[in-house]
């Protein structure tokens, strides 16, 4: 079992609003992500996901608990920047994230706050830019890329760092098809061919399906979480929580109850015209 | 909107003559040391200097011309009134022509002509250095001149930054300037009639929504920031390294070559 | 922008026509020309060529105010939260009305009407300001001040974009009520398959500045390599109930929710098994 690289101990925290309301945005939240996996964050709109991402790079510290990343207390202010090293956060809207007039100088950006030598930083640009398939973009303005591409831009700056974590806070929200397609094949191929752990927040259920653990969150507490097939196959009610099936596991679920037997691990198209053929 | 494929400080264009291949850093302080000898110049001579000087460095460039004509358009206003005000206005000297009170001098003719020519100069200075400079290299150089600063807390590095963002931001803004007029003009609105109060009243649709999403991006971009690891300029490092070259040291004294010259001869 | 270097045809000779009352879809990729085909809807963008009818007429010909126009083919941008600017719900909500000339209680009867329409109560929300709202709560006060100007036809550029499954479905059922209670007529702007195929009766597929496919949404959906080929996706429901078929099940493909579906592959497999 590889050791955790996040980990969660009863952490608390609180907004406090105008009138001098306090919102309990994370409640006694405990949980572990192990090196490696690929996990899926769900949850309804107010259950605390952004609140608890920001918690893993120390942008939010904790008000009660404590959040171990790599080992290391984020609490502990000499941790801070050696944490958002090796936890990376990308977030919703792709044009709020860059910061340079070109790709390049963009990506450039996180080793150059690192203090990377020049030539190495050209280096990391160059296999970043790559990786995530903008080398030929690197001399052109921000603002010529899809959206697609600046997640996919976003992306590269943090990989320049050298993570062992990404974390995506719903960076799939703002764009078309095609961009969602390549940003979700973006993180795929790094969780699988890189060995980068991806944390990946998420509204669009259908996202959520080929994860290897879907952790679902409500009301600032860890609800339940599972493979997609535990979680989706029908023996948890997502309801109380607010959570929709996605499409195909909504259909099985509508085919068993009315007395076709399909097994409740199948999550898309391809299996189920499989099993009805 | 669309023709603005990529807005830079005074209209950028990449090339590889001699200008567009010196240092950033050399080429701001040889401006520095030109603007202030354009001050110091007293005849027609030494401003004649500078006129074969500065076609020299223009036709070295091998930029057209038409990109200067542009550039000069903006200040065509001041030009003409500075020179009209010195021929109407301006006594002394012998006199070429009288309209009942109004006289045109010899005076107001040689101050005219030779304030006009040095406003003209100076904007070709720039632009000659706007037009070969690409903005980042821009801010490298501003970031760097404004470095020894710092003992007077001048904030190089954050100043440098914060230009480099705005010319980031600058086409996103335009875009976004450009969907909400749109949207406020669908429902209604009219940016077009009524005098000047009228119309800068209507624009208050328009600038309110664009500072609030501005505030909302820098916020975001902070955060962004951060989570990059930026903390200011300390113990920072550039992947962009600007090499001093011979011919740098060369621009820079010959800019200062011609200021002492200016300076000595009283010319 | 004819003449500048810079010219792209953003669309090229699209002939199309939408009857009053509609629920049409128009879909497409980022860049496939579609925002730009509707800003021309309203006059916010003139034809280099061609011509635009509103009613039968020409809306460029000078007989009909631009403005006019505006207030009843009115236009909903994407993430039109950005477009707040006044101190109180009711002045934002009223800016559109009050560009018609509209004052007193006339105003009040329009402003009332849009913020009901959205589900906002009218007493709760006509003196907060529009910057302290949740993001959902601004986008249906944006909407809002559309409908206060009692248009006949209702534009939505990607409505739903960047809101929750929960925030999403609220909202087009708010529109889909629209459509039938005022009997507007709807034109919706996404790529949100799903969305569009349950509430439009007929669909506009558009590809780099070209119209590729217009129809009912089972026979666009069921020309599924041409959509996907434009770098669109179909829905899920579609894309089974079409393999199936192809795999020589007789199913109908012409079905968007999960309960019909159900039924529909339950039939199937009862006949199957009798």
């Amino acid at each position: 079992m590889s050791k955790p690289i996040i980990q969660a101990v009863d952490l608390c925290y609180s907004y406090s609003l105008d009138e001098g309301r306090e919102i309990r945005a994370l409640d006694n939240l405990s949980l572990k992500i192990f090196e490696g996996e690929h996990v899926c964050l769900i949850g309804p709109n107010g259950s605390g996901k952004s609140t608890l991402a920001r918690h893993l790079n120390a942008l939010l510290l904790p008000a009660a608990g404590e959040v171990y990343v790599d080992g290391l207390l984020t609490a502990l202010e000499e941790h801070c920047w050696e944490i958002r090293r090796r936890v990376g956060l990308v977030f919703q809207n792709p044009d709020n994230q860059i910061v340079a007039t070109t790709v390049e100088e963009d990506v450039a950006f996180g080793p150059e706050n690192l203090g990377v030598d020049p030539p190495l930083i050209r280096q990391r640009v160059a296999a970043s830019l790559a990786l995530v398939g903008l080398s030929d973009m690197a001399r052109h303005a921000p603002h010529l890329l899809s959206g697609g591409q600046k997640q996919r831009l976003a992306i590269a700056g943090i990989l320049a760092m050298r993570p062992r974590c990404l974390v995506l806070d719903e960076p799939t929200a703002m764009l078309d098809p095609r961009g969602r397609r390549e940003v979700l094949a973006t993180m795929r191929m790094l969780n699988r061919q890189e060995g980068v752990t991806v944390i990946h927040i998420t509204h669009f259920m259908e996202e959520t399906l080929e994860a290897d653990r879907i952790i679902v969150m409500d009301r600032g507490r860890i609800a339940c979480s599972g493979s997609p097939a535990e979680i989706f196959g029908g023996k948890i009610d997502l309801e109380p929580i607010g959570i929709d099936l996605p499409v195909i596991p909504a259909l099985v679920r509508a085919l068993r109850v009315g007395g076709l037997a399909v097994p409740s691990h199948i999550l898309n198209v391809d299996q189920l015209v499989n099993y009805l053929c | 909107m669309s023709g603005m494929r990529s807005i830079t400080l005074g209209h950028y264009l990449p090339g590889n003559s001699l200008l567009h291949r010196l240092d950033p850093r050399a080429k701001l302080l040889s401006l520095l040391i030109i603007i202030t000898a354009l001050f110091l110049v007293n005849t027609f001579y030494g401003m004649l200097f500078f006129v074969f000087f500065l076609l020299a460095a223009f036709l070295s460039t091998k930029l057209p011309w038409r990109y200067f004509l542009r550039g000069l358009k903006p200040v065509l206003y001041i030009v003409l009134f500075t020179l009209v005000l010195h021929v109407l206005f301006t006594k002394g000297g012998q006199v070429f022509w009288r309209f009942g009170a109004l006289t045109i001098e010899e005076r107001g003719v040689y101050l005219g002509l030779f304030m006009t020519l040095r406003l003209i100069l100076l904007v070709v200075t720039t632009l000659l250095i706007t037009l070969t400079t690409s903005p980042i290299a821009f801010a490298d150089g501003i970031e760097f001149l404004l470095r020894p600063l710092r003992f007077l807390r001048v904030p190089g590095h954050e100043i440098a930054m914060m230009m480099t963002i705005a010319l980031r931001f600058i086409p996103t803004l335009m875009e976004e300037s450009d969907k909400i007029r749109k949207a406020q003009m669908a429902r209604g609105a009219d940016f077009e009639s009524g005098n000047v109060f009228r119309r800068a009243h209507s624009l208050v649709p328009l600038l309110v929504p664009l500072f609030v999403s501005a505030f909302r991006r820098a916020d975001d971009l902070a955060v962004a920031m951060e989570s990059r690891c930026y903390r200011g300029g300390e113990n920072r490092t550039k992947m962009r390294q600007q090499q001093i070259t011979p011919l740098d040291y060369l621009g820079v004294f010959t800019a200062c070559g011609i200021a002492a010259a200016i300076v000595f001869t009283g010319v | 922008m004819s003449g500048t270097p810079f010219q792209v045809a953003a669309l090229k000779r699209v002939t199309m026509s939408i009857s009053s009352g509609e629920f049409v879809g128009i879909i497409g990729e980022t860049g496939s020309g579609k925002s730009t085909l509707v800003q021309h809807f309203n006059g916010l963008l003139k034809p280099a060529g061609g011509e635009v009818l509103f009613e039968g007429k020409n809306i460029w010909t000078g007989e009909m105010n631009l403005r006019e126009l505006r207030s009843r083919v009115a236009l909903l941008f994407q993430f039109p939260e950005h477009q707040l600017f006044e101190e109180t719900v009711f002045a934002d909500v009223s800016f559109g009305p009050r560009n018609l000339g509209l004052s007193g209680n006339e105003l009040e009867e329009r402003v009332r009407f849009g913020l009901e329409c959205m589900g906002l109560d009218f007493g709760v929300f006509k003196d907060r300001s529009p910057f302290q709202l949740s993001g959902g709560e601004k986008r249906r006060v944006a909407m809002a001040g559309i409908l206060a100007m009692r248009p006949q036809v209702v534009i939505l550029d990607e409505p739903t974009a960047g809101m929750d499954p929960l925030g999403r479905r609220q909202f087009m059922e708010q529109v889909s009520r629209l459509h039938r209670e005022e009997k507007l007529t709807v034109i919706l702007v996404t790529h949100n398959m799903e969305e569009v195929a349950l509430l439009a009766e007929r669909l506009f597929v558009f590809y780099h500045g070209e119209m590729l496919l217009q129809g009912r949404p089972a026979d666009v959906f069921g020309a599924d390599s041409l959509i996907k080929g434009t770098g669109l996706e179909i829905p899920p429901l579609s894309e089974l109930l079409q393999r199936l078929c192809r795999q020589g099940k007789g199913v109908r493909t012409d079905i968007f929710t999960v309960n019909e579906a159900a039924q529909e592959i339950l039939q199937l497999y009862r006949k199957e098994c009798v």
